[in-house]
């Protein structure tokens, strides 16, 4: 694949997670005129998140195409092109809005190959921002990907970085399927909404590349507790393994990457090997994630377990809008902290 | 040698700004007209291109609160 432009030396580029998505985006769409963006303030806006900045210059309005506030409009629209053959991205900047979005999602995008014999493919890739952390409320900082992940049919990513996040962009794109690709708000790279947060940028290659679905990955090694975690909770977990390393407790840091199709072998080799287990999730606890990476310790080998697990989740709350109470129901370094060194009590 | 200087006309107003990422490593060989930051001033995010190709030395490190006109940076000879 050519370089689009000559590169600066070879030098390596730390690149925002916003960036480096858009970076594959931009790839994809000049290999395949089928590819086309859809969704709210993409156009002339750039994104919300900064996804689509410069794209409708290049593409044009045809590709880059600005909708109304009309979710249930316009993931229609997308999945019915899906289904005719073309290749769109729907960008939803805010998860929560998913809600009127279900039956196009749930009945049709994620079903029609299936209940069609495969006759149909729906190769629609949806760009999602979630997640809270800076004072939105209950409408406007949720994670839903316990919800999204419960109905067969639909690939979920959740990169943490940079470099995962183009790599997965990548697959998305290039799977036939319907593919959700995930990012947490605080780690878009935005100063906007808040500080950077350091790790969630890294060094991206110029060249295309792409990362398996269902394949986790360890940040950080360690022996005596296994930090599970995705997105925020990632970096959440990489600054609780420090202060865990200054109390003299080696924690591994897992990123589960993909949710569906989960890395169940990744998880189960991480906490055979250190039998402690912490499970972050900024999602609601109930049914979702965590539970789902318990279970999965529960049916293949429950003795892999020393001590009772952990998990560290919204605790089945409504985002609270009020700071002090905000920071209370969702996770952080020190909770994780906290629940590691339960585990390593009990 | 080039001083990297937060151009005036990367955003319309007078308020401050704060340097979110440099692109490039102090010392890397960087291109004339190449992104090497992105700065954040309110709710956007700007982007600031070398002014010149050499090797690119950084003198305000990410979370620097700038000015338009601060000089932030230097392209020196590669």
């Amino acid at each position: 694949m050519a370089q689009e432009a000559p590169s600066s030396g070879g030098s390596s580029r730390t690149l925002t997670m916003a960036r480096a998505g858009r970076e594959a985006v931009i790839a994809e769409m000049r290999k395949d005129p089928n590819i086309f963006v859809i969704g709210e303030d993409i156009a002339k806006l750039g994104g919300v998140f900064g996804t689509t900045v410069g794209m409708a210059d290049e593409f044009g309005a045809q590709r880059v195409v600005d909708t109304p506030i009309s979710e249930t409009g316009f993931i229609g629209i997308a999945t019915g092109a899906a289904m005719a053959g073309m290749r769109p991205i729907v960008e939803i900047a805010f998860v929560d809005f998913i809600g009127v979005c279900f039956n196009a999602i749930f009945n049709f995008a994620a079903k029609t190959h299936y209940m069609s014999g495969g006759q149909f493919k729906v190769p629609m890739t949806m760009m999602i921002g979630y997640g809270g952390g800076y004072n939105d409320a209950a409408q406007h900082s949720q994670c839903l990907i316990g919800t999204l992940a419960h109905v067969p049919g639909i690939r979920i990513v959740t990169p943490a970085d940079a470099h995962d996040a183009k790599g997965l962009m990548h697959t998305c794109l290039r799977d036939d399927n319907l593919t959700i690709w995930m990012v947490h708000k605080a780690i878009w790279g935005l100063g906007w909404l808040g500080t950077a947060i350091k790790t969630a940028m890294a060094t991206v290659p110029e060249e295309e590349y792409t990362i398996p679905f269902g394949k986790a990955r360890i940040w950080r090694e360690g022996t005596d507790v296994t930090l599970v975690g995705y997105g925020i909770t990632v970096h959440h977990s990489l600054q609780a393994a420090e202060k865990l390393a200054a109390e003299g407790i080696s924690a591994e840091v897992l990123d589960l990457r993909t949710i569906v199709p989960m890395d169940r072998d990744a998880i189960m080799k991480s906490v055979t090997k250190t039998g402690r287990v912490v499970v972050a999730d900024e999602d609601y606890m109930n049914c979702g994630v965590t539970a789902e990476v318990l279970a999965t310790i529960a049916e293949r080998n429950p003795k892999a377990l020393k001590a009772p697990a952990v998990r560290v989740a919204n605790p089945d709350v409504p985002v609270p809008f009020s700071r002090p109470m905000e920071n209370f129901a969702l996770p952080d370094a020190d909770k994780i902290v906290a629940a590691a060194i339960a585990t390593l009590k009990s | 040698m080039i001083d990297i200087t937060v151009p005036q006309d990367l955003w319309d107003t007078e308020d401050e700004g704060v340097i979110f990422v440099w692109i490039y490593a102090d010392g890397a060989l960087v291109e004339q007209g190449k992104l090497i930051a992105e700065l954040t001033v309110e709710k956007a995010q700007l982007e600031l291109t070398a002014p010149a190709s050499g090797r690119l030395k950084i003198l305000a490190p990410a979370e620097t609160i700038v000015r338009k006109g601060t000089v932030i940076g230097r392209i020196e000879p590669p």
